[in-house]
């Protein structure tokens, strides 16, 4: 809400400064979030007296004037325009002057005559539209007076930023009660001068409610021989002070008396009200209204419609109809002051996607004490502005009146609540300053009627907030809860997920935070047959699906990378995946954490020292090991396996206990890889949260140490291509008196016949019950190089 | 008898003369075997010993130990002579190249600053007693606006623009328009106390939020904080104690607080908060200049809070007496104001440069 500064004065005496104003109003939770200085683009000019006029020597449609302008000699001016007389007060823009269209006054010779500046009309100083000639000031103004503060222009305009639940601050007069209080002086409304004449409203009009729910009230006046034009520049600059454009005298004062007051009033073209009838009705099935703006809309059983005998003409507390708008030959006016329920009003406005003035204040709650000041206003505003005559009496149609509401205060319930006792007085004096009355008061408390504004006040809790806010938050105290001691244990979650993060980092990877939403076709990509939640109003159609698994954001986060040339890329997620629910309890999807990772480019930063390879499966698999050894979850296996994201031969399953899915490992599918504009070399991998929480050991079990030593043997067998590691070893460990097992080579090529290889093997033989000895140690590596031998999937031949 | 020990006696003083003039550990070594050896010159001398009368035995016997024993001494202080002087060399030598890297063969990862700020914020609170809580992002509207008191058709709810779920992509009953994407981590206010059934609660609870206003300064996601303390007697005095002791915590010892009244429709009364600004100490200029960061007002606003609107309680299932504070954080903001970060968007592009530097 634009508040002008000159138009606030008018209600209450002794405003503070603007800046020390706007500390205050938003000291007590009327956020001011900036102000604008009006007038500061007429800087420069100042007003200045003609003091002599002669014709131009060489042009006929010029003259040479000199002005005083309060200081130093005055100035020869070449001027074109014929409106003055010597001694008028005119606009003067001297050399340097730049005016708001934005020309820059320069010295100059005019046919030969030496020009010191510029008199301006009414439409260079941008004001309005006039250019007949010089803007005519005053002659009782001083030579020198700054122009924007002659004319007012001097304004500053406060820009309230007003919470919903403050209707009744959205104008001049409520934020004037407001800083009435706080000042501790009265304000003062307007007091309009309503001269009624000619016959009753109630012969000219007839108003019928038939919604009494959605419009308890319908008050109208009828102002008669008016002549439109435009309003006069005192009204116009107010309203665009305030950010409204100037349109007409009546439809003018209609919105001062909004802005003034908070009431949106509406005025119709009487003549076109068919049947001098207003029916404050809901909208028939299939009927239609053209609204103001031009659009012709379909109308909802729910809308409400102001209308005459025949068709709508306005759609209630949004917008007036084109039918029935006031024109240039409107000569009758049907002045409207109601009051619409807020819910009806907010639903008509969202439906149609219509946000104006009066819909913001209906469906905030009007105050429902303003219908007949602001009726009675705005008729006089307008009798005044565009002649005619107001007809006597008031055409008002109500249901019940709703009663004041009123609102209990226990004087210990503000202690209670803010941690500071506020006196009985004290509270009394704040409530009844903001327009609160006493209705019953005794040594416990007091109740309150609540003012007819203020329809966000219901609660005891609410008046406290009166009080608080008048008092200030400075004023509490700063103490701390006094409960019960708690040391809340460190969930295991939080423990897993911080041992994962710091795995995770020591391999590499820098956390990548992506948005939870992403393309149909990435999600697509990547799990053909998930089922995503989808959303009804994406931002767009990159944006439309909860992401099922967060590997396609960090894809495109990889390939954002490298357009960026940073082709040495590590990065994880761990956040929340989504599908089609339910999920627990009452929650309306499923939803669980996932972490995974991707990565390409080197393996090592360049160094001297260091050898130079790019990343493979076993840099991924190396961050996956990374993570379960952070988790001590032992016993995992690997089994080929792929995901539709990942290449069919370099893949595998993370398998915990009973073969139980922790996740998957592999390089990105070249076709993947293609889609997302990526190279080949891409590794990835994604696992489970919950899986691998539910498989972490976060506290870790002593198994003791051996107390007698280990004897070390080295074996080297050659098996087939297609045999994995992982047979070989288990086959050894499979020996009791073997520890572990370690691969410490492999090795392809001459002179390992094609098709096989050789693995090199290093055994730790020990017993726990004593130390062994050669004999028995020769015989178990016999066993194991025999079971090597004979087992059929391995059938591994001993080298050296 | 007397040849005897002369001879013992210049092969001490040979020992003497050769041992100190030994260059190096293969010379000692000969030395050891030419005088201590089987073969060697004491065995040979002793072997002498045995035309010696019984009475003139056990004197050379004596004399022929300590030459012995000197021997051995002799050789031992060669041998340290010797190793010093090859550490005092090696000491002496030419430096190593001390401005070669270190060999890192792994590069190391960075947290994201948001995860960083949201983990701060979490501890400290977790050092006053808070307890983490959590609840679905894909959230029920009751949740999410009807249970805070912000009814169907209320213009509070333009206070936070909503993303609406797809209900087709749902696949169980709910109708259109009841289940969104939370627009705040207040629902879990709401779910917090429907667990826990009784005060007093404590909960803190970092998370994703979404709101569909994409531009320079909102993205259509990003993190808040919630807080919420219920018990019987809290008051507003209690919340200011607590965001006071946090804002010294995380911005710094000297920082101060600033309340100012507000409107959120699940507290009442309801405040933002101001900090005073940690770039400029709360004075408005720095170096002389006005600071950007606090637009010169000295005070950056960080959070909302309040105490919980009556409704609110009653709507967790919470006893009538009792009362609470709530209060939330953007997580982005604080991030921003930690370290100094001058753009939303960098959060969420997962730029390596950018992350790198957390």
């Amino acid at each position: 809400m634009r508040i002008s500064y000159q138009w606030l004065a008018e209600y209450v005496d002794g405003l503070p400064p603007p800046e020390e104003l706007a500390r205050r109003l938003t000291a007590v939770g009327l956020e001011v979030e900036g102000l604008e200085r009006r007038g500061a683009e007429l800087a420069g000019v100042v007003a200045a007296r003609i003091v002599a006029s002669e014709k131009h020597p060489n042009a006929e449609k010029l003259s040479i004037t000199r002005v005083e302008r309060g200081e130093g000699e005055p100035l020869q001016i070449v001027c074109g325009a014929k409106n003055y007389q010597v001694g008028d007060v005119v606009p003067l823009a001297p050399v340097g002057t730049v005016l708001p269209g934005g020309t820059k006054i320069e010295q100059a010779k005019l046919r030969g005559v030496e020009s010191f500046g510029m008199l301006c009309s009414a439409r260079e100083l941008g004001l309005d539209a006039d250019a007949s000639g010089l803007l005519l000031l005053p002659r009782d103004l001083a030579p020198g007076t700054p122009i924007a503060k002659a004319l007012q222009l001097d304004d500053v305009v406060l820009e309230v930023n007003v919470t919903p639940n403050r209707p009744d601050a959205l104008s001049h007069l409520g934020i004037a009660r407001e800083v009435a209080a706080l000042l501790g002086r009265e304000v003062k409304p307007p007091a309009p001068r309503l001269a009624e004449g000619g016959g009753a409203a109630s012969d000219a009009v007839r108003v019928r409610i038939e919604a009494p729910e959605k419009c308890p009230r319908y008050a109208a006046r009828v102002i008669e021989g008016v002549k439109i034009g435009p309003a006069p520049g005192w009204l116009a600059r107010r309203l665009e002070a305030c950010g409204v454009r100037s349109i007409s005298n009546v439809v003018d004062a209609t919105n001062f008396a909004l802005l003034e007051l908070g009431h949106p009033l509406h005025a119709f073209d009487l003549d076109r009200v068919a049947g001098r009838e207003i029916v404050v009705r809901t909208a028939r099935p299939g009927e239609k209204l053209t609204t103001l703006d031009g659009k012709e809309r379909a109308l909802d059983p729910d809308d409400l419609l102001i209308a005459d005998r025949d068709r709508g003409s306005a759609l209630a507390g949004v917008m007036g109809g084109g039918e029935s708008e006031i024109g240039p030959g409107t000569t009758r006016v049907l002045l409207e002051s109601a009051w619409f329920a807020p819910q009806g009003i907010r639903r008509t406005s969202r439906r149609h996607g219509l946000k104006t003035e009066a819909s913001h204040r209906f469906e905030r709650g009007a105050d429902p004490g303003m219908v007949l000041p602001a009726l009675d206003r705005c008729a006089a505003l307008i009798a005044e502005l565009a002649g005619g005559t107001v007809r006597s009496g008031v055409v008002d149609a109500r249901s019940a009146d709703a009663a004041p509401v009123e609102v209990g205060l226990r004087w210990v319930r503000p202690g209670e609540l803010l941690g500071m006792p506020v006196a009985r007085q004290d509270a009394r004096h704040i409530l009844t300053s903001l327009g609160f009355k006493v209705r019953v008061e005794d040594d416990q408390g007091a109740i309150f009627a609540v003012p007819s504004w203020r329809q966000d006040v219901t609660l005891e809790e609410d008046l406290v907030e009166e009080l608080v806010r008048s008092l200030g938050y400075d004023a509490i105290p700063e103490t701390l809860p006094r409960l019960a001691l708690a040391t809340p244990a460190l969930p295991d979650e939080a423990k897993g997920v911080e041992r994962i993060r710091l795995a995770l980092e020591a391999d590499g990877f820098s956390e990548a935070v992506s948005f939870s939403f992403i393309a149909p076709a990435d999600q697509q990509a990547f799990d053909p047959s998930g089922q995503p939640v989808g959303l009804a109003n994406p931002i767009s159609a990159e944006l439309a699906v909860m992401r099922t698994g967060l590997l396609p954001s960090l894809l495109r986060a990889l390939e954002r990378n490298l357009r960026q040339r940073v082709e040495d890329v590590r990065i994880y997620e761990l956040a929340r995946a989504y599908r089609r629910g339910p999920g627990p309890g009452d929650e309306p999807a499923d939803e669980w954490w996932e972490v995974a990772g991707v990565l390409m480019g080197r393996r090592s930063p360049v160094g001297w020292s260091v050898p130079a390879a790019p990343v493979d499966l076993y840099d991924a698999k190396t961050a996956v090991e990374g993570i379960l050894s952070a988790l001590a979850i032992d016993d995992v296996t690997y089994a080929a396996r792929a995901e539709p994201w990942s290449h069919p031969r370099a893949s595998a399953a993370v398998l915990g206990e009973r073969e139980a899915v922790l996740g998957t490992v592999g390089e990105l599918h070249p076709r993947i890889a293609a889609a997302f504009g990526l190279p080949r070399g891409v590794f990835a991998f994604r696992l489970d949260l919950t899986a691998l929480l539910a498989h972490a050991e976060l506290v870790p079990r002593y198994r003791g140490v051996p107390r007698f030593p280990a004897v070390l043997r080295d074996l080297a067998v050659v098996v087939a291509d297609g045999v994995e590691a992982a047979e070989v070893v288990e086959a050894v460990e499979a020996e009791p008196l073997v520890e572990g097992a370690t691969l410490f080579d492999l090795y392809t090529g001459a002179p390992i016949p094609p098709g096989k290889k050789n693995l090199a093997l290093a055994l730790r033989y020990r017993a726990a019950d004593r130390t062994l000895t050669d004999a028995e140690v020769d015989e178990a590596h016999a066993r194991i190089v025999a079971r090597l031998r004979e087992d059929p999937a391995i059938r591994a031949e001993l080298r050296g | 008898m007397a040849d005897l020990l002369a001879q013992l006696e210049s092969l001490a003083e040979a020992a003497r003369r050769d041992v100190a003039a030994a260059s190096d550990e293969r010379a000692l070594e000969e030395l050891r075997v030419r005088f201590l050896g089987k073969k060697g010159e004491l065995s040979a001398a002793l072997r002498g010993m045995g035309q010696l009368a019984p009475e003139e035995r056990p004197r050379v016997g004596e004399v022929a130990n300590r030459v012995r024993d000197e021997v051995e001494a002799l050789l031992a202080g060669g041998r340290r002579r010797l190793a010093d002087a090859k550490l005092e060399s090696e000491l002496s030598g030419p430096p190593l190249d001390a401005t070669l890297p270190g060999r890192r063969l792994v590069s190391r990862g960075h947290r994201h600053p948001i995860t960083q700020a949201a983990d701060e914020i979490a501890a400290i609170f977790a050092r006053l007693g808070y307890e983490v809580a959590s609840g679905p992002e894909i959230e029920l509207d009751d949740y999410n606006f009807e249970a805070l008191n912000i009814p169907k058709d209320h213009p509070a709810r333009d206070m936070q623009d909503t993303f609406y779920v797809d209900i087709a992509t749902l696949g169980g009953a709910a109708a259109p328009g009841t289940v969104v994407l939370r627009t705040h981590t207040s629902p879990v206010q709401i779910r917090s106390m429907l667990r826990a059934g009784k005060p007093p609660i404590r909960i803190i609870c970092p998370g994703r939020v979404y709101r569909s206003d994409y531009d320079q300064t909102h993205s259509p996601m990003f993190h808040q904080v919630e807080g919420l303390c219920v018990d019987r007697g809290i008051t507003f005095a209690d919340l200011k104690g607590t965001l006071a002791a946090f804002a010294r915590a995380f911005f710094g010892p000297g920082t101060k607080t600033r309340f100012r009244p507000s409107y959120f429709p699940f507290v009442e009364p309801g405040a933002e908060v101001d900090v005073s600004c940690s770039l400029c100490g709360g004075t408005g200029r720095k170096d002389g200049k006005r600071c950007g960061t606090c637009k010169e007002t000295g005070w950056l606003e960080v959070l909302g809070a309040g105490m919980v609107h009556p409704k609110v309680l009653h709507n967790g299932g919470m006893p009538a007496e009792v009362t609470g504070f709530a209060f939330g954080f953007g997580v982005e903001r604080m991030a921003m104001l930690r370290y100094g970060v001058d753009d939303l968007r960098l959060f969420f592009e997962n730029d390596l440069r950018f992350l790198e530097q957390f």
